[in-house]
């Protein structure tokens, strides 16, 4: 119970406090106590990593009072986190994707972060990877502190793609880097496996279907969405050619039609397929099912010589509440920076650490697979902005839906461009409530 | 065959149709149970067999979750809103029975009329009403708006119009006030109506998903239910702790069910019936 | 004049008789209503008129006020909306797919615990559970059932031979499997409430019935059934309105999907009040749906006063 544990912290916390006082550098001079809850949605091997980060806080700030809460991914998150400051009982720090946490700040909901406040705690821009950094900025002010990138990427299972003839003499996977030489890739795979060649989570899931669409239709270049979300660009042409592709795959049945997430994952955990998409994060589900399997950028089917992949940044906020004083603040930001200084354990993860001191260590350079696909920043393709965007985002299920019934060979490309274009056009016409 | 024969053959095949039928209904839950004494990793298995049955799961959502103080929550709202339902329907009915004042017609229909607006449709103006009462967040956002309940004045109005005028007017021939007439004489008889409409409140509102989880939104405090809701995506694959949580989830109704099988059962299916 | 007489003039039927004349039981009368009166106007009266007005305006859940005037424009927007239209059939469909089972397989097993008698507990128990569980607790039971690859009933099927669709996967096979849920998780109520509508059929009918040599299935065709006839008509309405406030299964098991294909009339208003903020059109789409539940019991009222008519 955390009542327990946290009184047994409590008991113990004066003894702690005074065999850590002389590290505690990092937070500006003491550790005044107090309370602190922190809300996130990460389930699966990000949660057991949030955890140890979060023991990690607790064992360095033994005044504090710490409350985690993890709650139901997507929208029921962004539901509460928004209901829950508007009624005045936030949490004191809370995750958001950066995606999300632009319509947050245009609905007034969060503290804007000055920096002579992230300078108290040793946080400036320039800390910061630029792009998840400057990507997460509303008027050139900050709100949002970047924790990572997370690139949608590609697992694949070394075995199978050894046996099939897709690794090089150095055992790195050979580039996918046309359409041609993808599907090649996924029937070989598939001959070794006698199941599929690759995987990608669509039945039920409101964000892979469009995960994967985005890779490769940001690598054509196309745009979705402009004018803050009140225009559809959607260019039926780029579109035609990522969905004519993508079912091609479930139409030779080199990928499965109809599966769920957790169905992807285990047809891939169970060497059913040689490749598996999804965003970097499933890496602690195969370290823990023991599979053989690497991961590299998501290959850049289209884009020539210049490089896209879907990605947003989990970003850490303290949302508005009336009466926060100063010292709530700062305990909220030495929260953060606590965070930040254990990045090397999320960068475990597989998370892309926007964390500049880590990034640029060695030490995060010989972490493998996760350093493979560092390169993913560069090319992050965040979500358009608009107030119904997002992860998890209504633009986000819109768009999946479609993009999964083209996938499950439910509707033509034709008709899921036709349904897109109709449903954001509608959501493009509503003046935006925030 | 005789006649006799063929209706005691007949019996039989109810009978076993019937228990064959009572038997699927139980699988989900005997399933949930299987699978919770299982070890995670063991329920990738679609089998029965237990290999190491243990009750760890149990410990772990014990232990890991807010379960026990959502439970605690879901008492004290439910118990609350089921007496504030019948402190102030029966005092209605009471008056609307038993009394005569100008109006009654009128506050009668009015009162019915509550009868036809269904809860769900009030979510968006009550929760914009509590967030300007500040009282989000708090026990009382859940509990107060389901405390006026229509269809109870009702179930109670039918019940005291059903009892005897005589009492009251002996009583009231006694000098007895109308408040001792409601708390003394009219109270104790309407234990049927009474154990119906609190039966009733509490299980509506030990159930209720919708509104406690839009006015609940800081897990502190949440109910059972929401509780239960919110936290599933953080368990993943782990079957064993989800289906843990389930049947810790349905453990207090289940045993205030057994205990009171007979009036549980006979107060729906009374009310249902005036209702 | 006397409490006496006034007590006594009350014993008419309540409608027909004209108000009375005195003031002697106003303010007492006045203290028993107020708890009540007072709650029913400040949460029920109060947000419904305060709903209504919202609905015309362009209200936002994260700005104050009421902000600016819609006219009609949420109405004809939810009007014009294949969300709208879609959620409200998916409400019916989910409404169609389960009242009929309820009401039959409810009153086949309240029909037959009734004639076998014995061990009514064990019935009780097994089918009456399931109804006062919390829906997140059998959310979380039949998510598990129905898992890909690990479920329960996929296992079953692939023994007996058929391969299992992707139940809550398939937008075609979501809806049916929510209703199957749904099916076992409030079958009971039902059942309970024909096995008191069955215990007021006098048995003297039977036995007059069986020396006529009746066999068993034809009391039941020519006793019981119709004379199950008012709980019938109550089930099925209970079980309608029940369907058309359906939530709960949704918003756990599928979140609306896939492809929004279960995401029922509520569940819009909950998206769009409180995911997209939009608090105004929420309220808008919140009173078509009073309409439609009015439009229903209407029709429900309407039904029953022709049948007991003919009674």
């Amino acid at each position: 119970m955390a009542l327990t544990r946290r009184a047994l912290l409590g008991g113990s916390a004066a003894a702690a406090a005074l065999g850590l006082a002389g590290c505690s550098g990092l937070t500006p001079g003491r550790d005044p106590g107090g309370t602190l809850d922190y809300w996130n949605l990460f389930g699966g091997g990000d949660g057991v990593r949030m955890t140890q980060m979060l023991d990690g806080y607790r064992a360095t700030h033994p005044g504090i009072d710490l409350s985690a809460v993890t709650l139901a991914w997507g929208n029921p998150y962004y539901t509460k986190l928004s209901l829950a400051t508007l009624g005045d009982k936030p949490p004191d720090v809370g995750i958001a994707h950066l995606t999300r946490a632009k319509t947050l700040i245009s609905a007034g909901l969060l503290e804007e972060l000055r920096p002579e406040d992230l300078a108290r705690h040793g946080m400036q821009a320039t800390n910061f990877s630029e792009r998840p950094w400057q990507a997460g900025l509303v008027g050139g002010k900050a709100y949002a502190i970047p924790l990572d990138t997370h690139p949608f990427v590609m697992f694949y299972n070394t075995d199978v793609c050894a046996k099939a003839g897709l690794l090089d003499s150095s055992g790195a996977l050979l580039p996918l880097d046309s359409p041609e030489k993808f599907t090649e890739a996924m029937r070989k795979a598939k001959d070794v496996t006698k199941g599929y060649g690759g995987v990608v989570a669509i039945d039920n899931d409101v964000a892979t279907p469009w995960r994967i669409f985005q890779s490769l239709y940001a690598q054509l270049q196309g745009e979705v969405l402009a004018d803050e979300g009140r225009k559809v660009v959607l260019d039926d042409a780029k579109g035609t050619q990522v969905l004519d592709f993508l079912q091609g795959l479930t139409k030779q049945n080199l990928v499965p039609g109809s599966i769920d997430y957790q169905g992807a994952i285990a047809v891939f955990a169970n060497g059913q397929s040689g490749f598996y998409f999804q965003g970097e994060w499933e890496i602690s589900t195969f370290q823990t099912a023991k599979l053989p399997f690497s991961m590299a950028l998501f290959p850049n089917v289209f884009g020539g010589n210049r490089y896209a992949v879907q990605a947003d940044s989990h970003t850490l906020v303290i949302p508005r509440r009336p009466g926060r004083d100063q010292a709530g603040l700062d305990r909220s930001l030495a929260f953060i920076r606590a965070l930040l200084d254990q990045s090397k354990t999320w960068a475990e993860g597989g998370h892309v650490p926007a964390w500049v001191p880590l990034r640029d260590s060695p030490e995060y350079r010989a972490m493998t697979p996760q350093s493979n696909y560092a390169a993913a920043v560069e090319g992050a393709s965040y979500d358009p902005e608009g107030w119904y965007s997002g992860s998890g985002s209504t633009y986000e299920i819109v768009m999946s839906a479609a993009i999964g019934s083209v996938l499950g060979n439910r509707s033509t490309p034709a008709a899921a461009l036709s349904a897109m274009r109709s449903n954001l056009t509608s959501l493009a016409k509503t003046a935006s409530p925030v | 065959m005789t006649v006799e024969a063929r209706v005691k053959l007949f019996n039989r095949i109810c009978a076993g149709v019937l228990i064959a039928f009572a038997l699927l209904w139980l699988t989900p839950l005997l399933w949930a149970l299987d699978t919770a004494l299982k070890p995670n990793a063991e329920t990738t298995r679609t089998t029965w067999a237990v290999q190491d049955p243990n009750v760890q799961a149990f410990a772990r959502i014990l232990r890991d979750t807010d379960i026990v103080r959502w439970f605690g929550s879901s008492l004290f709202i439910a118990t609350l809103t089921a007496l504030g339902t019948v402190l102030t329907a029966s005092l209605a009915a009471f008056a609307l029975s038993r009394m005569r004042f100008r109006y009654r017609t009128l506050v009668f229909w009015f009162v019915l009329a509550g009868i036809m607006i269904p809860s769900q449709v009030l979510i968006v103006p009550q929760f914009r009403e509590m967030d300007s009462f500040n009282l989000l967040n708090t026990f009382w956002a859940v509990s107060l708006p389901q405390i006026p309940t229509a269809v109870a004045v009702f179930i109670f109005k039918q019940f005291f119009d059903g009892l005897p005028r005589e009492l009251q007017e002996v009583a009231r021939l006694d000098g007895a006030g109308y408040l001792r007439i409601y708390g003394r004489i009219i109270m104790p008889l309407a234990r049927p109506a009474v154990a119906a409409v609190v039966i009733f409140a509490f299980v509506t509102s030990w159930n209720d998903l919708l509104w406690p989880l839009l006015v609940l939104s800081n897990p502190d405090i949440m109910t059972m239910p929401v509780g239960l809701a919110t936290v599933q995506g953080s368990f993943g694959i782990r079957y064993a702790d989800t289906m843990a949580s389930a049947l810790l989830g349905a453990v207090p109704l289940v045993a205030v069910f057994l205990l009171f099988q007979r009036n549980i059962v006979e107060g729906i299916a009374g009310s249902g019936l005036k209702g | 004049m006397t409490a006496e007489t006034a007590v006594r003039r009350t014993d008419a039927s309540q409608t027909t008789e004209a108000p009375p004349r005195e003031w002697g039981h106003g303010l007492p009368a006045a203290g028993f209503l107020t708890p009540f009166l007072l709650l029913y106007l400040l949460f029920i009266i109060g947000p419904a008129l305060y709903g209504l007005t919202m609905s015309f305006f362009n209200t936002s859940a994260v700005k104050p006020g009421l902000n600016s005037f819609a006219g009609f424009g949420n109405y004809a927007e939810a009007l014009q909306s294949s969300d709208f239209w879609s959620s409200l059939w998916h409400t019916f469909w989910f409404t169609i797919l389960t009242t009929p089972p309820l009401i039959v397989l409810a009153l086949v097993f309240a029909l037959l615990a009734d004639r076998v008698g014995r061990g009514r507990w064990f019935f009780r128990l097994a089918f009456f559970v399931p109804y006062i569980l919390p829906s997140a607790v059998v959310a979380l039971i039949w998510m598990w059932i129905y898992t890909p690859g690990l479920g329960l009933i996929e296992a079953a099927l692939t023994k007996i031979g058929p391969t299992s669709p992707n139940w809550l996967g398939d937008p075609g096979w979501a809806m049916p499997s929510l209703a199957m849920t749904t099916l076992w998780w409030t079958l009971g109520f039902n059942f309970v409430l024909y096995l008191a509508g069955l215990q007021e059929i006098p048995r003297e009918l039977y036995e007059a019935s069986a020396m006529d040599g009746a066999g068993p299935w034809q009391q039941i065709r020519s006793i019981t059934v119709p004379l199950l006839g008012r709980t019938t008509t109550l089930v099925a309405v209970l079980q309608v309105i029940a369907s058309l406030k359906v939530f709960d299964q949704m918003y756990i098991m599928t979140s609306g999907g896939p492809d929004f294909a279960t995401r029922s009339i509520l569940q819009y208003v909950y998206d769009s009040g409180f995911t997209n903020f939009r608090i105004g059109y929420a309220s808008a789409v919140s009173m078509l749906f009073f309409l439609v539940v009015l439009a229903v019991s209407a029709l429900w009222f309407t039904l029953v006063r022709r049948g007991e008519k003919e009674l």
